[in-house]
């Protein structure tokens, strides 16, 4: 067999492998309702959505572009309190939504236009300072109930199931964003930034430009979640959604799963919407530090993830054949 | 023919580095269809000049015009858009891509910004045939030989539409074979319309390739003109083999 016949071979079974995959496990989720499960369990998956939908945005700016931020707490939080002050004054939840997608996306832009100018570590450390002082002044802001945190009154009867299908909506939203992102000229130009920023723009590639774009798509996400998450909730406190755990769990997910890839955070989504309330049910007090030690260990000895390192063991396996 | 308005005008060109010239009041045109060599022995100020036409560097003083257009210290990703393209002297592919998607990038934010998934791959496709290597169009870059990945860096050069192609000793590191197919690649480069300005190390690839040639000592311009000139400019040849000892002359 020759090359070529081996790439299009190749080829072949990757657009096999990934068309229908996508749309089967909606569908499964979508009609998932019908077999009546209980409503905890319906309650950790629309949960578990809202993680990987963040997780699939924090992938965009961190995966894909490689700029490493610690600070997505402040676009879910942007994005609770501006749904819930809106809800608050009468706003139908759809257009409150859409405000906090673009409240999310516009906070993006003032930790983006300075921190982008510069390059290496400065971003992140810049995402962790903006992300603090953002929470004490949520902590402190007395129209927003300040560290009390803030109730949502929604007039009209609770439905659990409208909640679980507009999470799931949001990550199928997110899933086809950056699924289409990423073999594209938007995606490409991402990937040849994190790769060699310098060689990028050798070839016309202007980074900021692109960074500030792909961070602000990636806040406007994160803040419908926060919507999401704050309309079902009814309450929210900044030491919640503005926490930095929040940050953290975040960068988790996409991480756990294959940092850079579609399916990674999706799967990091997963594992980690499923497992989360468990480890911090049995540890309370050491959760954290359990999560620390998780991505020590996934960054020294399986960079690539779950998904990397299922990929070796396929290719292993294959190899021995 | 004189041309009023050359494709790379460098004027009075001059950079510090702290107090020290590394290149000083070089002024030199570059015609459309040419391939422009400058060469110059170690630390004359080569790669320094080279930076500062490709956007790299920012000239402490001096003028750098293309088509009459001032392009002083413009970046890199707007000279792509103005058709003026570079190489590394180390390469520096996309190593977690592919050899297509690499071009790819290159098609898609070249001078010509192609959107579409499908044309940007037959136009990759197209410039890996042209620098010959389009038989590792799907192999990822990093696996490459050097002499392959000089070649993709070129194909990559050559996909963003370039006018004027700026090579930065595409030669180094290359086996006499492989050195002599890559001057066959620039003088194709040249034939098809292109203008070529190549800097190189190598006394003899540069007088074999170069319809003209500008010679860089210690920072300042010491000659230019045409290869044979060049090679019989007594200035050059003492630059480079210094003076004959003295008493026995």
């Amino acid at each position: 067999m020759n090359a070529s016949s081996v790439v299009i071979a190749a080829q072949r079974v990757a657009r096999w492998r990934s068309a229908p995959l996508p749309w089967l496990l909606l569908a499964a989720l979508a009609a998932l309702p019908l077999l009546s499960p209980s409503p905890n369990f319906v309650r950790l998956l629309f949960t578990t959505f809202l993680w990987v939908t963040t997780s699939m945005a924090w992938n965009l700016v961190g995966g894909f572009a490689g700029q490493v931020s610690f600070g997505f707490a402040v676009f879910y939080g942007m994005g609770a309190y501006t749904t819930a002050l809106l809800m608050n004054t009468g706003v139908d939840p759809v257009p409150a939504f859409a405000a906090s997608a673009l409240s999310a996306a516009l906070v993006s832009l003032v930790v983006g236009v300075p921190a982008f100018r510069l390059r290496g570590p400065y971003f992140a450390i810049a995402t962790i300072g903006i992300s603090e002082a953002v929470r004490v002044v949520m902590t402190n802001l007395s129209f927003t109930g300040g560290a009390s945190g803030y109730r949502i009154v929604e007039h009209r009867p609770f439905h659990q199931l409208e909640h679980y299908y507009s999470a799931l909506l949001l990550a199928a939203l997110a899933f086809v964003i950056s699924a289409l992102i990423a073999h594209a000229k938007f995606g490409l130009g991402l990937q040849a930034i994190r790769q060699d920023e310098d060689a990028a723009a050798d070839l016309g590639v202007n980074p900021y430009p692109y960074k500030l774009a792909v961070h602000a798509l990636a806040a406007a996400l994160t803040g419908v979640a926060g919507g999401v998450f704050a309309r079902y909730a009814a309450f929210i406190h900044p030491a919640g959604v503005f926490g930095f755990h929040t940050s953290v769990h975040i960068l988790l997910m996409p991480v756990i799963g294959g940092i850079g890839t579609v399916w990674g955070p999706v799967l990091g989504g997963f594992v980690f919407g499923i497992v989360e309330e468990e480890i911090v049910a049995s540890f309370p007090q050491v959760h954290l530090l359990i999560y620390g030690s998780l991505l020590i260990l996934i960054i020294l000895f399986e960079p690539g993830g779950i998904l990397g390192g299922l990929g070796k063991l396929f290719r292993r396996f294959r190899g021995r054949r | 023919m004189e041309d009023a308005d050359p494709i790379l005008e460098v004027d009075k060109v001059t950079r510090y580095f702290g107090g020290l010239a590394a290149v000083k009041d070089v002024s030199f045109k570059v015609r459309q269809g040419q391939i422009f060599g400058f060469m110059g022995p170690n630390g004359a100020g080569k790669t320094t000049l080279f930076s500062m036409i490709a956007g790299a560097l920012k000239p402490s003083s001096g003028k750098i015009r293309s088509r009459g257009r001032d392009i002083t210290g413009a970046p890199a990703f707007k000279l792509i858009k103005l058709g003026i393209a570079r190489t590394h002297q180390i390469v520096r592919p996309f190593r977690e891509m592919t050899v297509l998607e690499n071009v790819q990038v290159a098609v898609h934010f070249g001078k010509q910004a192609v959107t579409g998934r499908a044309a940007a791959r037959e136009r990759a496709i197209e410039a890996l045939g042209y620098a010959g290597i389009d038989q590792l169009a799907n192999y990822p870059a990093a696996i490459l030989s050097v002499g392959h990945q000089k070649r993709l860096e070129i194909a990559r050069a050559l996909a963003t539409d370039p006018d004027l192609l700026l090579s930065d000793e595409i030669c180094g590191g290359l086996t006499h074979a492989e050195t002599s197919e890559m001057l066959a690649l620039l003088r194709r480069i040249r034939d098809s319309g292109t203008t070529v300005m190549y800097v190189e190390h190598d006394v003899k690839a540069i007088t074999s390739v170069c319809d003209r040639i500008m010679v860089l000592n210690y920072g300042r311009k010491l000659a230019e003109g045409t290869p044979d000139e060049i090679q019989n400019d007594p200035a050059v040849i003492e630059a480079y083999l210094g003076t004959r000892a003295r008493g026995r002359s």
